[in-house]
């Protein structure tokens, strides 16, 4: 019996001893664990500071390379030994990126006339004495391609149909040096006819033009090519025209016939002389022919134009401007030789304010059967108001002695406005 | 018969000889491009300009011998971006297509500068004539003067290959030269660094941008909508609170509101060179830089 409590004894001690033997080595092992556990979470931590890092830097570089992409190629090295230093900006600064941007989209503005207009008259034209949305011109144009460019004109109004006033190809370089325009376009003849409305100093067109080649100038289908003609004196420069056109004429112009079927030509010579820096002055030859709707060329005209400009300031400047067209008439017309002529001061003030007046007399084709009367002639001055770039509005006061319809007081009121692209042609 | 293709042959290669002696016929927008290119090209270009110095860049009306110049260009030099609206048409007018949109004479001056104020949003001409591309008067800062004799080194060297090496040379003096200058400049107006002026338009953010100078409020309201008796108020308030040291206007504006200002303020005014040759003493580029660094100095010296 004492053997056997002596062997529990023994075995119970034994078994303590191993059993705390075993206690020590797991909390050896547990201690090594945590150990390894600590070591691993901050291994952890810092792989995921890393990871931050890492994922930070990733997309700093994705928005520099989308930064990079969205700008235009940087010009290539400078073939020197040392490049440009680079601008202290941040990677991110904006950069020139004018290239690209709206590359196919056509230039496209809309240009607003608004005329109010008091007359004695009992005419009903333009818009008299109403307010009247005399014209929008819808300008659309766009390069086609290295070779040529398209242009056009919408026009509508609150009381004409819709009218394609212009619509042509510009074919930049032909055989010869020359420019060649073709469609439906306003033809290089003179000053006031050669541009839109919304370029001309005054409310109206001057009475010879209105009279001779229509109420809004003159512009019909044909083809035409113009070149700068060589220099042979260094002032001077000068521009030829030469072109065929449809037959007609402009709205309730008398010069041609009404007929598309008899093609009229013409030729222009502009000769422009480079006084000063600040003054200039042009003359212009204008040669038309054209039916009156006979079978035969009946019609011919001669044109001269004299526009001489002064800057005082860069913003004050005068224009004295001329024009007279004769004609030469072998039809049935009263008048085998009538001839018309105006002459326009303008004088821009300030860059808000500009002045102006006008003398338009003109010999009509044919004389009124009961009155005999076979000219007409106006006075008008203006006040111009630039309300910006953009917009202005126009005052004018025109006295007008109209044959057989008598003297007429006009005033009208405009705004004019553009909204988005106007790249009108140079004058 | 020998002897007249002998001879021949000899007129032909002494005719290739003259035409490839012909300088390049350049055509630059502004004066300041004409004189940037003429730095660079030296006695192989030859080089005319359209606006004339003392107008307003924006609203130049080109003659016919403006297009005359176009026409028989190598290269035409512009700001690029919307600065000259009209040499669009000007082009159009010249057909040459070598200086077209992406031709081999477009030298558009604006590649690889780092623009200002590019708008980051839908802009609107209720804003007033803002510029859609960027603030486009960058040739204001000398540091970007870099880039576009780069520019230019670069594309006189591609239309004339055979006097590259000139052109690098003549571009690594220009770049020696600037570098002096530059640091010149800014240390004469270092003591003044951080200070405000007021500006008539909005052309000098480059200038400011390198002289370390501050222009937040300017006589028009709106960019290209003239001062009127509203905002010549709001200025003079503005100016009482001591920020402001001065007036910087240029040429082509009228001083009437300017004057106004400066008499309802106190505070001077200066009328600084924004092109070569617009003030006399602008005679090139580094002499713009001289003038206006001296005038900035004067005005911020001279004090209210």
């Amino acid at each position: 019996m004492r053997i056997f409590c002596a062997l529990l004894i023994f075995s119970l001690i034994g078994a303590a001893s191993t059993a705390f033997a075993a206690d020590d080595a797991v909390s050896q092992q547990v201690k090594s664990l945590s150990d390894q556990i600590n070591q691993l979470t901050n291994m952890m931590k810092d792989l995921k500071s890393v990871v931050e890092n890492q994922s930070e830097r990733i997309e700093s570089l994705e928005k520099e390379n989308a930064t990079l992409k969205a700008q235009p190629p940087a010009p290539a090295a400078p073939p020197v030994a040392e490049s440009p230093a680079p601008v202290a900006v941040p990677i991110s600064a904006p950069t020139s990126s004018a290239a690209g941007r709206g590359g196919y989209t056509p230039d496209i503005g809309v240009v607003v006339d608004i005329t109010g207009s008091m007359s004695e008259s009992k005419d009903d034209e333009e818009g008299n004495d109403r307010i009247s949305v005399r014209e929008l011109e819808l300008v659309i144009g766009h390069d086609i391609d290295p070779y040529a460019r398209f242009d056009s004109t919408i026009t509508l109004s609150d009381f004409e149909d819709v009218d394609i006033e212009e619509a042509y190809v510009t074919y930049w370089e032909t055989p010869g040096g020359f420019q060649l325009r073709a469609g439906r376009m306003r033809p290089k003849i003179g000053k006031q006819s050669a541009v839109h409305r919304d370029q001309i100093e005054t409310v109206d067109a001057p009475l010879v033009i209105q009279r001779y080649l229509g109420v809004e100038g003159l512009f019909r289908t044909g083809l035409e090519v113009s070149r700068l003609m060589p220099q042979f004196a260094k002032p001077l420069t000068q521009e030829l025209t030469l072109g065929i056109m449809e037959g007609g004429i402009g709205e309730d112009g008398t010069l041609f016939g009404e007929t598309r079927r008899h093609p009229s030509f013409y030729a222009h010579l502009k000769n422009f002389f480079d006084l000063a820096d600040t003054t200039s002055l042009e003359v212009g030859g204008t040669y038309l022919l054209g039916s009156s709707d006979e079978d035969t060329y009946d019609v011919q005209a001669l044109g001269a134009d004299l526009t001489l400009g002064h800057f005082f300031t860069p913003v004050r400047k005068l224009k004295w401007q001329s024009e007279v067209y004769a004609q030469f008439r072998g039809d049935s017309a009263t008048n085998d030789t009538p001839i018309g002529f105006y002459s326009l001061l303008d004088f821009r003030a300030t860059k808000r304010w500009g002045f102006g007046a006008r003398y338009d007399w003109v010999q009509l084709v044919n004389a009124d059967e009961d009155t005999g009367d076979d000219f007409e002639q106006a006075y008008s001055v203006y006040a111009t108001f630039f309300q910006s770039e953009f917009a202005r509005i126009r005052l004018q006061y025109q006295l007008a002695d109209l044959g057989d319809r008598g003297t007429d007081n006009r005033f009208f009121l405009q705004s004019t406005f553009v909204v988005g692209a106007d790249k009108h042609k140079l004058q | 018969m020998f002897k007249r293709i002998v001879a021949l042959c000899i007129v032909a290669v002494a005719a290739h000889g003259l035409a490839a002696a012909a300088p390049l016929n350049v055509a630059a927008t502004t004066a300041t491009f004409a004189d940037l290119v003429k730095t660079i090209g030296g006695d192989y270009v030859e080089v005319s300009y359209i606006a004339p110095p003392k107008f307003n860049v924006h609203f130049i009306e080109p003659r016919p011998s403006d297009v005359m110049k176009v026409k028989k260009a190598d290269a035409f030099a512009h700001a690029g971006l919307d600065l000259e609206l009209w040499s669009a048409p000007l082009r159009d007018a010249a057909g040459n297509r070598r200086v077209m949109k992406g031709g081999a004479g477009d030298l558009d001056l604006s590649r690889g500068v780092a623009l200002l104020e590019v708008p980051d949003r839908a802009v609107s001409r209720a804003e007033g004539d803002i510029h859609l591309f960027g603030n486009p008067h960058y040739w204001q800062n000398p540091a970007n003067a870099r880039i576009m004799a780069a520019t230019i080194a670069q594309k006189l060297s591609e239309l004339d290959a055979a006097h590259a090496a000139d052109f690098a040379k003549k571009f690594a003096t220009f770049q020696a030269k600037l570098d002096a200058k530059i640091a010149e400049w800014q240390a004469k107006l270092a003591p003044y660094k951080g200070q405000e002026v007021i500006g008539y338009h909005n052309e000098w953010p480059y200038l400011m941008q390198f002289l370390g100078l501050t222009m937040g409020q300017f006589l028009e309201p709106k960019p290209g909508i003239p001062p009127g008796p509203k905002q010549l108020g709001a200025l003079t308030d503005y100016a009482k609170s001591d920020k402001v040291r001065g007036i910087v206007t240029s040429v082509y504006y009228s001083d009437k509101a300017t004057k106004t200002l400066s008499k309802n303020t106190g505070l001077g005014f200066v009328t600084l060179s924004q092109n070569v040759g617009d003030v006399p003493a602008a005679t090139d580029y580094f002499a713009m830089f001289d003038y206006n660094t001296e005038q900035l100095a004067g005005l911020f010296a001279g004090g209210k």
